[in-house]
């Protein structure tokens, strides 16, 4: 260490650092501005997508909330209702109803004669009108005989073409509507006739065939019982093997096993749960197909890795000093979990389950493998009973080609979101509540 | 108190509360702080510190644990800036030039001033890696050949060369603690820097790697102005040719190595040395 | 009687058992509580228990058999000619004859009649037997424990055990539901492979199982040749996790290294709303909106893109993945001890260059862990491919045209009829075995890197 020449060298290295550090430092720093913005620009991408997203779905779910009525001035004609003048209510039940809302519509517009014309003409009023004129006099039969103004639905086209969805500007030929047929909607529209009112339907009605007569709470109801079940089972046992993995279960290989079997589980794609379920409950067990309860029996087994994680997490967070302060005054075991463990860990478990709920609130793909896809048109209310659950009522939307279809399915999916949001919300809310730093 | 007669003292350094017994500044200073202060979020970990480091000297910094001299060190090459809530007020210069001003760039002045810290940290690369690291983000060699020489330079001086010179390609992290330590310090100095902060680089360290730090300390003296902090009371002795004792956050006693361990002047400062407190 | 009321009853016989349980126990020692083993109340659980679990039980197993023993029944029931049927037939026939009595009976074909009417007869009795004879188990079990009860009686290491094996049996779920799948799709699927080669489904390159329906075609024609369904997810899953891999690494080491804690706060977990949100409304929005747009762009550029590209699957998969890229990279990322960023501030590195030179590759294994997780995510999801990717099984590396997947392919193949012998249904297990073991290998290996990692800076 005493060669003067290395001396000298090294003395003059510390300034020559500092030179070359110098030199490089505006490109270095440039090189960490870039990389900075494009760590923000990811986010903002990522942020961005999600924005679009809602955005997207609102956009076309807002129009869902109205839907067009048009008033007719229908005659409750007796001869043609209830031509034997039995005024039974059986006989009001079964009547000609489309024959009424024919008249009324030729009434309306008395120039068309054409056979085909006026099947389109009739074709503005949606297939539902005829039950709920039926609805109208079966609830009030003093209205037979007299003539009088009642709100009904129009065909989705129309109601399309009234919310300005379809394109007048688009050739003829590739309009769902044709001139005339917007022609007469002008004059409807021009007598004051058309008008948009709360959808109400949408909320209290199964599912159908027409966008305007279609709604989610045959869905709502399926995805109801499948939670019921799910949440029935999956909670208790969830919750009992938590507690069994964190704090009785020796360490060992077998423990171990599970362990790992149960993270992987977590993993497992949904569909193949669906194939699971498909295989044993319904080929084998013989439960009915599309019934919420083996949904939920398939999504049962899907939440369960989650809470069991989730609640041997929130098991472990409790110090093992309450354990042993527990212990230490003779509790059993089972007594100090019941009694000091597990109330502490609870809101953590609840937490875990909430989130594990909502998951399966909006799973679709294994319920498609059982059979929950079949079109229903009547709300379930039962566990055994044909059903469907929102995402797949969903999916099902998705899929239709009627353009009336596309607003319902974004409503559809606001009120999915929003059930999530709220539960996710609530597990947000209890650990917020009940959070607990030891 | 025995005030330096022949040092000019800064125009914004109060005398007012003067806390410290001893020579605080030198002549010819390479680092001179001023009125130190340093707080985490509430808490005053530094408290009006003023002390000089000069050139070519080895500055031994003791104390009793959590008195602050990990964080005075720190500030002298601005690592606490990468502490939240962490505010540093006073004055520190290098060279005549405050490191804390306005739009200095700390990379330049870490290049500068190089730190060892306490428990051995190379990163997850290889040996080579480890101590090309500096060099190659500094640019400071030209091409392969130069790094490799910079490279093997500096694993010599830190006198690890001939335990690793076959195992160049295989994990740092895989050496024992005190070659780690040795490790460390190679990759600090391949950059070459002016100065070098150590902090209590021997605490993991068993004798025989101790010793041959502190040759290493003693044999980078000559070009490279040293701060080290340190428990051991024999080992400041031993390295250094200045002391400071720090107390609470303050600098109580700073002088000659020989002097404040033979002669302290501080109450204090002599209670820690004897082993009273601390 | 009701399956529900009778759940209700059977609590509440055990309720009443409880209350005997602890009153026998009370009497037995004249009051003097603490003579005895355990706390009173320790023997009404006791007591509890043996009225509810055998009761329980009859009904599980009842429910469970119920179905087959009454098909046997009836099919035994039926005129002779109707015994010689192949199992299949024999299968449609009772579904014929449930169908019927579920309809009410109004549209039954007449050579049933007599068999629908036995059907519902047996299920009357089914019900009330079952009820009858699970009250009964009730009440002996209460009585049966009642009569056991003594000074001594361990009552509470009784419960405390009936408790434990309770949660064991919990704990084993876990491992029967892994065991089902293994078992559920590996048996279908080797009838799957007694009718098509492994070696033809693997490597045949052309798909089209409807073919096989018709009853001329010979199944092994060569139309379950799968691999364009492996290169169709691959090419989806790719692109996926080309969108997904860089957003989510950059948004974490942003959020975990530069943001501040406000902004981290509020964009971490908007960020990780994209994972919330259902599947389905990714597909809904990838068909919707994504693909036409897709498309016209495409347009512009003169090119002729496929109303249900691999791209825009890809691209709206890649959208849901990138929290599970970023939550995790960002755990790792944090998990990095600073000691290793000081290391590197304190030679002059620049942040940027700590981050990318230091953190980063310390953080790697944990961050390939998390890639390799989001990847499982993306071969094996489901309803953006179904709502956006084709079902032309089109053996293409080309992005702007439509491809097919694996788990497109399940779906297809199970929903609406199914006839469960066809070479077509049994091919949707065989692809959910794939499906089964690809994810499983990724989860596995994935898992067992982040373990490794965890326990690295613990
Ligand atoms: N990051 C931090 N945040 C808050 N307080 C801190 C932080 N680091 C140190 N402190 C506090 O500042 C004071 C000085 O700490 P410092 O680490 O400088 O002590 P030290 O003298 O190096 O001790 P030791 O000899 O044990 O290393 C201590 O009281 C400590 O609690
Ligand atoms: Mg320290």
């Amino acid at each position: 260490m005493n060669n003067p020449k290395e001396d000298s060298q090294l003395s003059n290295l510390g300034i020559r650092t500092h030179q070359i550090v110098k030199a490089g430092l505006p490109r270095r720093r440039a090189a960490e501005t870039r990389f900075k913005a494009y760590g923000l620009i990811c986010i903002v991408a990522g942020l961005g997508f999600l924005v679009l997203l809602f955005g997207n779905i609102i956009s076309h779910a807002w129009s869902a909330i109205e839907q067009t009525y048009v008033a007719l001035d229908v005659t409750f004609d007796e001869s043609l209702l209830d031509p034997e003048g039995k005024h039974d209510s059986a006989v009001l039940a079964a009547a000609d109803y489309p024959a009424l809302l024919k008249k009324s519509m030729s009434a309306l517009f008395p120039e068309v004669k054409d056979r085909q014309q006026k099947r389109s003409l009739n074709g503005i009023l949606s297939k539902g009108a005829s039950y709920e004129l039926q609805r109208i006099l079966v609830k009030d039969p003093s209205l037979l005989g007299k003539t009088e103004r009642v709100w009904l639905p129009v065909d989705d086209d129309v109601d399309m073409l009234v919310k300005s969805q379809i394109d007048r500007s688009v050739d003829e030929g590739d309009r769902r509507l044709k001139d005339y047929q917007i022609a007469w909607i002008d004059k409807l529209m021009a007598d004051g006739r058309l008008e948009k009112r709360f959808n109400r339907q949408f909320f209290t009605s199964g599912d159908s065939r027409e966008p305007e007569l279609a709604g989610i709470q045959g869905a709502l109801m399926g995805s109801l019982f499948t939670l019921m079940v799910t949440a029935f089972l999956s909670l208790p046992i969830g919750i009992a093997s938590a507690i069994y993995l964190e704090e009785f279960a020796p360490r060992n290989r077998w423990t171990d096993i599970i362990e790992v079997n149960i993270n992987n589980l977590a993993a497992v794609p949904s569909i193949v749960f669906g194939l699971l379920g498909l295989a044993v409950f319904i080929n084998f067990f013989g439960l009915p197909r599309s019934s919420p309860l083996v949904g939920g029996l398939v999504l049962t087994l899907m939440t369960l890795p989650v809470i069991i994680i989730a609640g041997r997490s929130a098991l472990k967070s409790v110090p093992p000093s309450i354990r042993e302060a527990a212990l230490g005054i003779g509790a059993s075991q089972m007594q100090t979990v019941f009694h000091h463990v597990l109330p502490l860990a609870m809101p953590g478990i609840l937490t875990g389950a909430i989130i594990g709920m909502a998951r399966a609130l909006g799973e679709s793909a294994p319920l498609l493998m059982i059979g929950m896809v079949a079109f229903i048109v009547d709300v379930p209310t039962g566990l055994m009973e044909p059903s469907t659950v929102l995402p797949v009522q969903i999916y099902l939307w998705a899929d239709s080609s009627e353009r009336g279809f596309v607003e319902r399915t974004s409503a559809a999916i606001l009120v999915l979101l929003a059930f999530l949001i709220t539960m996710n919300g609530l597990a947000v809310y209890l650990r917020k509540r009940y959070e607990r730093r030891w | 108190m025995r005030h330096p007669v022949n040092i000019p003292t800064p125009a914004s350094f109060s005398r007012e509360h003067i806390q410290t017994v001893g020579d605080m500044f030198v002549e010819n200073a390479r680092i001179q702080c001023r009125n130190v202060d340093v707080f985490y979020g509430e808490k005053h970990a530094i408290q009006d510190v003023s002390l000089d480091i000069g050139r070519n000297e080895v500055i031994a910094l003791i104390g009793p644990s959590g008195c602050g001299k990990s964080t005075f060190l720190r500030c002298l090459n601005r690592m606490n800036d990468t502490i939240p809530g962490c505010r540093i007020s006073g004055e520190i210069k290098l060279d005549g030039l405050d490191i804390y001003a306005n739009g200095l760039d700390v990379v330049p002045l870490r290049a500068q001033v190089g730190m060892v810290f306490q428990k051995p940290n190379p990163f997850p690369k290889s040996i080579f890696e480890n101590v090309a690291y500096g060099p190659r983000i500094h640019g400071l060699a030209a091409n392969k050949l130069e790094l490799e020489e910079i490279v093997e330079k500096s694993l010599r001086r830190a006198g690890l060369w001939d335990e690793v010179k076959e195992y160049l390609h295989h994990p740092g992290t895989g050496l024992s603690g005190g070659q780690q330590q040795r490790l460390c310090i190679a990759r600090t100095i391949a950059v070459s820097p002016e100065v070098i902060l150590m902090d209590e680089p021997c605490s993991a360290l068993d004798p025989i790697a101790t010793a041959k730090i502190e040759q290493l300390i003693d044999d980078l003296r000559e070009h490279y102005t040293i701060a080290i902090v340190t428990h051991s009371m024999q080992q400041a002795a031993r390295v250094s040719q200045r002391t400071a004792y720090f107390h609470l956050g303050k600098v109580i006693e700073v002088g000659d190595t020989a002097l404040i361990f033979t002669n302290p002047r501080h109450q204090l400062t002599e209670d820690y040395i004897t082993g009273r407190f601390g | 009687m009701q399956k529900s009321t009778l759940l209700l009853l059977l609590l509440l016989i055990s309720a009443y058992a409880f209350h005997l349980g602890r009153k026998r126990a009370r009497d037995i020692v004249l009051g003097k509580v603490k003579t005895l083993h355990s706390l009173p109340n320790y023997y009404g659980y006791y007591t509890a228990l043996w009225s509810l679990l055998p009761a329980l039980l009859l009904l599980i197993l009842w429910l469970g058999f119920e179905t087959p023993v009454i098909n046997h029944m009836v099919m035994e029931s039926l005129p002779d000619g109707s015994q010689a049927l192949s199992a299949d037939i024999k299968g449609l026939l009772i579904n014929d004859i449930r169908n019927s009595m579920n309809a009410g009976g109004s549209d039954t074909k007449p050579e049933l009649q007599a068999a629908v009417e036995f059907l519902r007869l047996l299920k009357i009795r089914s019900g009330w037997l079952l009820s009858f004879l699970a009250v009964a188990l009730a009440f002996v079990g209460a009585y049966f424990a009642r009569s056991r009860i003594h000074k001594e009686h361990r009552a509470r290491n009784l419960v405390e055990n009936t408790i434990m094996s309770f949660l064991l049996g919990s704990s084993l779920i876990a491992i029967l539901t892994t065991v089902g799948i293994v078992l559920s799709v590996l048996f279908e699927s080797i009838r799957f492979f007694d009718k098509i080669p492994l070696t033809d489904f693997l490597f045949g390159l052309q798909w089209s199982p409807q073919i096989a329906m018709r009853s001329d075609q010979v199944a092994s024609s060569g139309a379950f040749g799968a691999v364009p369904l492996f290169t169709g997810t691959l090419l989806i899953s790719s692109i996926a996790l080309v969108v997904a891999v860089p957003i989510g690494l950059m948004s974490a080491i942003y959020l975990a290294e530069y943001a501040s804690l406000k902004f981290r706060s509020v964009a971490k977990p908007l960020l990780e709303i994209l994972a919330g949100i259902p599947t389905v409304v990714y597909g809904f929005f990838a068909a919707l909106t994504v693909a036409p747009f897709i498309r016209s762009m495409g347009a512009d550029f003169g090119l002729d893109v496929s109303s249900e590209s691999a791209l825009a699957a890809g691209l709206v998969m890649g959208i849901m993945i990138i929290p599970f890229v970023s939550s995790l990279s960002d755990d790792f990322i944090n998990a990095v001890p600073q000691s290793l960023r000081d290391g590197a501030y304190a030679l002059g590195a620049t942040q940027s260059e700590t981050i990318r030179q230091v953190v980063i590759p310390a953080a790697l294994p944990g961050i390939v862990g998390g890639i390799l997780l989001a990847a499982s995510r993306a071969i094996g999801e489901t309803m953006i491919v179904v709502m956006a990717a084709g079902l032309a099984a089109n053996l293409t590396a080309n992005p702007l045209e439509a491809v097919t997947t694996v788990t497109t392919q399940i779906v297809t193949l199970l929903v609406g009829d199914q006839e469960f012998d066809s070479p077509k249904t049994l091919a949707a297990f065989a692809l959910g075995l794939v499906l089964f073991l690809a994810t499983l290998a990724l989860n596995i290996l994935a898992l067992h890197i982040v373990r490794k990692y965890r326990e690295q800076y613990e």
